[in-house]
């Protein structure tokens, strides 16, 4: 058995540098399986995904051949082992473009601006580009994994992100004349600016167009035939029409290696110019593929046929009519181990189990020699074997790995359970009947969640499940899928077929998927495959409200959907119920809906009517109308007089109020405040029109109107304002008092204290023309205050001699004494003390 | 309860400064996660862009995060979101704003406005905190849907302190209550369960209300999941070891009283709005050349260079206690004690900067000189403080203030009520504010439980006749079911069944949860010692239920009574003698006061998935080692008052820390005038916004000397006249030794007079004037003699 297997490398060809190893696995020999790739244009996904294909119609086909003769576009997927996955025929407009999503969904654009995303399973979302991009109609297009970018009949770009649909976004206008000889597109998330990038050969230059701008490159060595960018989206394989191969920065700012393709003495033109991992780059020919290193250095593989290169991060993978083939740069810890000749401690750790397997004393002897370095040879072993294809050298590799560690006193064998997990699962994957030719780093970027998901679109579930549990991953996506296809399959739609299969799916989320599965996604799904009966029925298990709801709603639940919204405590929600709602049914059976929900609906009322108040104040007003709610609607009529300008339509407005309120009886007072309203407003009228219009009154307070009678000298009028609305003596004293202060009008004011006896007391008006500053008439007002109070009166007013009197009067003889501790000043001070030596 | 009342609060202090030692949340995280959404935000969209902003949001946002930010990440230009015409450079328009229809509707106009004049525009709308189908509809029924990428920026809770997350949410009291809207409480459940996430789980949730309950059902059902951008976060230091959900429905007394500390009256007074207030710009910039040899600017000598002149800039600053360990110290004590607080601070900081005249070698200089900077930064928070005191001052001496203050007190001892209605309508003739007195009246029917139907519709009357007829709908709003709260006694036949039941109970809680501390002198101490102390003897229900879940000792009695008497000789023993926090046991022992109370009482222990045997090992091993936290989510706003007291709770136990979290930070003038809002801009309407008391006080303090002195205890404000009365004669430069002569002081007074009547004059007319009035002048010796 050790002899029957190759070693790892009799596939290595080292660069004519001897330093850098590329090696060329063969993933799958699958002689006869695809048609002849020439024929056809071939879309690939990456990461050991499917490749698509669909027939040429520019290249003539032989008649008679085995091959059927297709009268419309027809796709056919294949698996990297060779097997078809899928075939559908296409009856949309003419395809200009088709590639791989990065969850593995065909997107097929056409010259329409539509575009599908079929999943391996044939099922179909299908999104348009818009109208615009209709009318102009689509010349070409880039997919990449998150998006893609439309290039219109009009040569303006379009940008689509993500697959959900959204709405495609103009890039900035790149001003061409004809279509370019040559594009790329870099995804925003290898873009240091994180937005799309496209790259545009132009002339002789390159255009690089981003949302924001077009930027000419200023090159002249154009125009392009290929155009490329690595993986990583750093740097940028070119290739002129005169056949040199030139690689740049993708800012262009520095040129890394030029090769001249002329020299390989290949016939034909070059077929694809793809890169391999992020630093070598593969051009392919009719049967040859030409590997050019970063330096320029060459190799060569020979291939019967066309082939056809799919890039990866590590690597490019190869599709011939007889083989499918992985180039990658041989991975560092494989160097480390295998090289003809290494002495790294980890080639002698594996050398040493070698010889300890062999019973050999130079096993102890080796493992001396490396002590130091025991641990990290240890890791590199391990790292090797994940690099490996051949479960003999992985086994090999894990082997010395284990041995290595005996004679470390401490070691974490996390990595190396990982390692094995992770390699069972990617040797399943890699079996021929499932087809995924997964590398250990495309399997680690691309995370183990993914890979379930790729297994789960093929329909195998079962395998699917294992992994995940084996990885101990949530179940439920698969078990979602699971069910979807459930229902595909199960055709009948009797009640008791319903019963029976939601009896299945039931029983088997709740043993195996925990509280995780989404029921909604499931009832939704039999509900687009038109079984009410058991949409429902699924729709019962689902705890979520937010996902219950919407569903609800397509299902005509009304009620149903709006109580379980309204439930929820979500109020988007439940906006989202009634919005959708309003629209659809005629308005007084929307209203008998709500109302009829009573108090469990009680809030949805509310935000109806919060909705209405800002966007549809005529639909609030037939709901409040349609309800008997008086007080709502005169509350209504007032918030809209409080909007208006025009005098006439406020007062309208009020008037509407008061009647609204007089018709419920227990709104008396209301309705009475608002008839005061209304003749107020009238009265302010009168009054605008007996100040000539010079006096703004309209929309006032009572107060209000008083006060700015009396600062506008209508004294009489203000009376009669007074008189009319029955205003209370305290309130109009002070305002008269606020007012004439305001005016400086001591004199008027002192007239109006003389009036008559003061209903609010003269501490009133003291106080307030202290407030407003006017200290020396306030104290003409302290002598008519209550006696006790005086003295701090006339402090506050800065009269210390009166307040001194004052003390004198009353004979307090230690309030004087105090005051003469208090005053600012000895003059005061020294007239205070004659005060109180005179009172003995 | 007289705002004034003389004596110190010793005890918070200094029991506020030996609570660093044990861990706290880290709730900085929240901003930065804040910040890290915004800025993936703005990155989203590539390029230059100008940056419309709704303009309740520009508070919130100043919290997280800078404008350098903002200008580092592309943003060209800010525009509020306002009605009109936006002219904008950039092809890339982002708007950031609350998803409200009024807002789309601008943003709608502007788009169609751009369309007509054949703009080319990207605009893309990030809706706070989260999308919306009603925002959707909106600019669909509009037609400019297709032109808007729409996308959500979460911000969520904000930290406003080390100990005070908010949603700032404006309006949270008047969506819930006035209109039904509901959205808030969703939201909070979102942010609350963020807050899981973030630093685990709550174990168990208590709480009291209809809308609290709908809140904490909401949070025990599955929310839909929210990206976080930060995934690895270390274990928090204090754990969750409760959620505490009270509304605001169920203590309504609390936001309607004034508030007395000093955080408090500002907000009452002046205005706090998303911690940032309103000051004149001379307060806040430090003088033009600080004279290092006059550097103590004592509270009666800054009076005159902090006077600020009528139509003054004013300037938004932050009051935050992380970069002003003086407002730390500060911002809880009631407002009487501020000004000794305030002295004492002054005169520490005149013997700091003595300590120069000391430094003899020139190590010991340098010394100083290392010290100044953090001097001079005291120094200016000082000048802040003292303006800022002096700018409350007038206001809380002016009759309406102490009338009100009055008036809450009687109704809080429920003392004559129906003469405090008279009184009520007193107020609204002397033309007091419109939320004063709407505040009082529903005070009022609350604690007594309803008005009088004959007093209340007079009342109504007044104030309908003072302020305009506009505010009806706000009366109507007030009594309408779910507030209830301004209601005629005895209710009418008509009324709902539910209005009736919701009748608040005061007078048995006033009891139950010994609400009210005596005024009498020997209670005084007392006062200092609960948490009455933030309403000068009155305690808010809201904390007391607190503290019958947290601290149920404190309801019954003083925990801090004890140490009473030993507090003076031994302040650091004091603090190791405190008890350790009792572990949540729910509502336990108060269940008959809590059913009285209107609304639902829950108790939901939750299952803790996976993590429910971790803690219990550490909590056998270590029972009274490991502090917890108590989260206090206040649904519908709470006060600084409430703030002040929970955190004097606080510091009365070890091993408990809490976490206060609330939808904003409200005062019972910003309630009423949020649910008065909807008629604001109608006709006559008053312009009852808080600036108006502010230019008020302004106009008021140019004749009021400093009066911060009189507020401090006698006997140690005289020798503090004396210090700066000094310091003004060098500061001033006016040169003179002497005393200023009575004409010296008349004309000061008489140009700020002038300057006042007549602002157009000429200095030197002005001058010419003022001298002609001296030969009349009362303060003219001669003229008098």
């Amino acid at each position: 058995m050790d002899t029957a297997m190759e070693h790892p490398t009799t596939t290595w060809d080292a660069m004519p540098d001897g330093n850098v190893f590329y090696r060329r696995q063969q993933l799958y020999s699958i002689p006869g399986k695809l048609p002849d790739l020439g024929d056809y244009i071939i879309a690939g996904c990456r990461s050991g995904g499917p490749i698509a294909l669909m027939r040429d119609n520019t290249k003539l086909i032989a008649v008679g051949r085995a091959t059927p003769a297709f009268s419309k576009a027809q796709i056919q997927i294949y698996s990297p082992a060779g097997d078809g996955l899928l075939l559908f025929s296409w009856d949309q407009g003419r395809i200009v473009r088709f590639g791989w999503s990065f969850d593995e969904r065909l997107v097929v654009l056409n010259e329409e601006g539509v575009y599908r995303l079929y999943d391996l399973q044939g099922d179909y979302q299908q999104f348009s580009l818009g109208s615009e991009a209709a009318e102009m109609g689509i010349v070409d297009a880039r997919i990449h994994e998150n998006g893609l970018v439309a290039l219109t009949g009009s040569l303006t770009l379009l940008e689509v992100k993500g697959w959900e649909g959204g709405r495609p976004l103009a890039l900035a206008a790149p001003g061409l004349s004809e279509p370019p000889h040559a594009w790329a597109v870099i995804p925003p998330d290898q873009n240091i600016s994180r937005h799309v990038e496209v790259l545009l050969s132009v002339d002789t230059t390159i255009l690089a167009v981003d949302n924001l701008e077009s930027v000419d490159q200023r090159l002249s060595r154009g125009p392009f035939t290929h155009v490329s960018p690595s993986p990583n989206g750093k740097l940028l394989a070119l290739l002129t029409f005169s056949g040199l191969l030139w690689v740049v920065s993708t800012d262009f700012q520095r040129s890394l290696a030029e090769f001249d393709t002329r020299t390989v003495g290949a016939d034909g033109q070059v077929n694809q110019a793809e890169w391999c991992g992020n630093d070598a780059i593969l051009v392919t020919w009719n049967n040859l593929a030409l590997l050019v290193g970063p330096s320029g250095d060459t190799l060569r593989y020979i291939y019967v046929g066309t082939t056809f290169a799919v890039t990866d991060i590590d690597g490019v993978r190869i599709v011939s009519q007889d083989v499918c083939d992985l180039i990658q740069k041989v991975p560092a810890s494989s160097v480390s181990v295998f090289r003809p000749g290494s002495s790294s401690p980890s080639a002698i750790l594996f050398d040493a189990w070698e010889s300890f397997s062999r019973r050999s004393p130079k096993a102890d002897e080796s493992i001396r020699s490396i002590r130091p370095d025991l641990a990290a040879a240890v890791d590199e072993c391990i790292d090797a074997a994940g690099r490996e294809w051949e479960p003999y050298w992985q086994r090999r590799l894990l082997s010395a790995a284990k041995f290595g560690w005996g004679f470390l006193d401490l070691y974490n064998p996390t990595d190396f359970v990982a390692m094995g997990q992770t390699l069972k699962v990617l040797n399943a994957v890699r079996f021929f009947e499932i087809g995924i030719p997964l590398t250990y780093s495309q399997y680690i970027y691309a995370s183990p969640s993914q890979l379930v998901t790729r297994l789960t679109s093929r329909n195998l579930h079962l395998l699917a499940l294992r992994i995940s549990s084996f990885l101990s991953l949530k179940p439920d996506v698969v078990l979602k899928h699971w069910a979807s296809a459930k229902l595909a399959r199960s055709k009948s739609s009797t009640e008791e077929g319903d019963d029976e299969v939601c009896r299945l799916i039931v029983d088997k989320f709740q043993t195996l998927g925990g509280g995780d599965v989404s029921y909604a996604d499931i009832a939704k799904r039999a509900w687009e495959v038109g079984r009410a009966g058991l949409a429902t029925k699924l729709l019962d298990h689902e705890t979520r409200a937010s996902d219950q709801v919407p569903l609800l709603l397509t299902m005509k639940e009304d009620k149903l959907a709006l109580i379980k919204a309204v439930d929820s405590g979500d109020t988007d929600l439940v906006y989202h119920v009634l919005l959708h709602l309003h629209k659809r049914l005629p308005l007084g059976s929307f209203f008998r809906l709500i109302e009829d929900g009573g108090a469990r609906l009680a809030s949805a009322s509310r935000l109806l009517q919060v909705y209405a108040r800002e966007q549809n104040r005529e639909m609030l007003r037939d709901f409040y109308y349609s309800d008997d709610r008086r007080v709502e609607s005169a509350v209504l009529s007032l918030e809209e007089a409080s909007r208006m300008v025009d005098p006439t339509a406020v007062v309208t407005s009020v008037k509407a109020a008061h009647k609204f309120f007089s018709e419920d009886k227990d709104r008396a007072f209301e309705a009475k405040m608002m008839d005061e309203s209304t003749r107020l407003l009238s009265t302010q009228q009168q009054l605008e029109k007996d100040s000539d219009g010079k006096v703004n009154f309209f929309g006032l307070s009572v107060s209000e109107t008083i006060r700015t009678c009396i600062l506008n000298g209508m004294a009489k009028k203000a009376d009669r304002v007074k008189a009319e609305f029955k205003v209370p003596d305290k309130r109009f004293w002070h305002l008269k008092l606020h007012a004439l202060t305001a005016m400086r009008d001591f004199e008027a004011l002192d007239a109006f204290a003389r009036s008559k006896r003061s209903p609010i007391g003269y501490e009133a008006f003291v106080r307030h023309l202290l407030e407003k500053g006017h200290a020396k008439e306030a104290a003409t007002y302290v002598i008519r205050c209550d006696a006790p109070k005086r003295v701090d009166l006339y402090v506050d007013c800065g009269e210390w001699r009166s307040a001194g009197r004052e003390c004198k009067e009353r004979g307090d003889k230690a309030r004087l004494e105090q005051l003469r501790k208090r005053c600012p000043n000895s003059l005061i001070a020294r007239e205070l003390e004659q005060l109180a030596a005179s009172m003995k | 309860m007289a705002a004034a009342s003389t004596s110190p609060s010793d005890a918070q202090t200094s029991s506020g400064l030996g609570r660093e030692s044990e861990p706290s949340l880290d709730v900085e995280l929240l901003k930065e996660i804040g910040k890290k959404a915004l800025i993936d935000a703005l990155n989203s969209v590539n390029g230059a862009k100008t940056l419309v902003l709704d303009p309740t949001l520009a508070g919130p946002l100043g919290l997280v995060t800078e404008v350098a930010l903002l200008k580092h990440h592309g943003v060209d230009k800010m525009f509020w979101l306002e009605p009109g015409p936006l002219s904008s450079t950039t092809s890339n328009i982002v708007y950031l704003c609350r998803p409200l229809i009024k807002y789309v509707k601008i943003l709608a106009d502007q788009i169609k406005r751009h369309a007509k004049e054949s703009l080319k525009h990207r605009y893309t709308l990030f809706l706070v905190p989260r999308t919306s189908t009603l925002v959707t509809r909106i600019l669909e029924e509009e037609g400019v849907l297709g032109d808007v990428t729409i996308s959500s920026y979460n911000l969520q809770f904000i930290p406003i302190a080390e100990d005070v997350v908010s949603l700032e949410s404006d309006n949270a009291f008047k969506e819930i209550w006035v209109d039904g809207d509901e959205t808030v409480i969703y939201n909070s459940a979102l942010a609350l369960d963020t807050l899981q996430k973030l630093y685990g789980p709550f174990p168990r949730i208590v709480g009291k209300g209809d809308h609290a309950s709908r809140l904490a059902t909401l949070l025990t059902k599955p929310l839909p999941e929210q990206a976080l951008s930060t995934t690895n976060i270390p274990p928090p230091a204090a754990p969750f070891d409760s959620l505490i959900i009270l509304d605001r429905q169920v203590d309504m007394i609390t936001p309607l009283l004034t508030q007395l500390t000093y955080e408090g009256l500002i907000d009452e007074l002046i205005g706090l709005r998303n911690s940032q207030v309103e000051l004149p710009l001379s307060l806040l910039t430090p003088p033009a050349a600080p004279n290092p040899a006059n550097p103590a600017a004592l509270p009666s000598t800054s009076a005159a260079a902090v006077i600020p002149v009528n139509n003054e800039k004013m300037k938004k600053h932050h009051l935050t206690a992380a970069t002003d360990p003086l407002f730390a110290e500060l911002r809880d004590l009631n407002f009487s004690s501020v000004g000794k607080s305030l002295n004492k601070v002054a005169h520490r900081l005149d013997e700091d900067y003595k300590a120069r005249f000391q430094a003899k070698t020139p190590a010991q200089l340098r010394d100083f000189v290392g010290k100044l900077g953090g001097l001079q930064t005291e120094h200016q928070a000082l000048r802040l403080h003292t303006g800022l005191s002096e700018m409350l001052v007038p206001v809380t001496r002016t009759d309406v203030f102490n009338k009100s203050l009055e008036i809450q007190q009687n109704l809080l001892a429920s003392y004559e009520v129906s003469n405090q209605i008279s009184a009520i309508e007193d107020l609204i003739a002397q033309g007091a504010d419109m939320q004063v007195v709407v505040r009082l009246l529903c005070l009022a029917s609350i604690t007594a439980g309803g008005i009088k139907a004959k007093s209340l519709e007079s009342a109504k009357r007044e104030l309908l006749q003072a302020y305009g007829y506009n505010y009806l709908p706000l009366l109507l709003s007030l009594s309408a079911p779910p507030l209830s709260i301004l209601l005629p006694n005895p209710l009418p036949v008509s009324t709902v069944p539910s209005v009736a039941a919701s009748k608040y109970p005061f007078t048995t809680l006033r009891k139950s949860l010994r609400l009210l501390i005596d005024d009498n002198p020997e209670a005084l101490d007392e006062v200092e010692n609960d948490i009455s102390f933030v309403y000068s003897g009155y305690a808010p229900i809201s904390i007391r239920l607190i503290q019958c879940v947290a601290q149920k000792n404190g309801v019954i009695s003083n925990p801090a009574e004890k140490n009473v008497t030993d507090d003076g000789d031994a302040k650091g023993k004091g603090s190791a003698k405190k008890l350790y926090a009792h572990p949540i046991l729910g509502w336990k022992g108060f269940e008959d006061v809590l059913a009285a109370i209107p609304g639902k009482t829950f108790d939901i222990v939750q299952k803790v998935p996976g993590g429910d045997t971790a803690p219990s090992v550490t909590s056998l091993l270590r029972p009274h080692e490991q502090t917890t936290t108590t989260i206090v989510f206040f649904l519908g706003g709470c006060t600084y008052t409430e703030i002040a007291a929970l955190r004097w709770v606080s510091r009365q136990n070890r091993g408990r820390k809490f976490l206060i979290a609330t939808t904003g930070i409200v005062s019972g003038g910003s309630l009423i005038q949020s649910i008065a809002g909807v008629s604001k801009k109608g006709p006559g309407s008053k312009d009852t916004s808080i600036y108006s008391l502010s230019t008020r006080l302004t106009l008021l303090i140019q004749y009021h000397t400093s009066a911060l002195e009189q507020m401090a205890p006698r006997a140690e404000s005289k020798t503090e006249s004396e210090k700066p009365a000094r310091k003004t004669k060098s500061s001033a430069g006016s040169g003179g030794r002497k005393k200023l002569s009575a004409f010296n002081k008349f004309m000061q007074s008489e140009m700020a007079r002038l300057k006042e009547t007549e602002p157009d004059m000429a200095h030197q007319e002005r001058f010419k004037l003022a001298t002609a009035n001296w030969k009349t002048a009362k303060e003219n010796p001669r003229a008098t003699a």
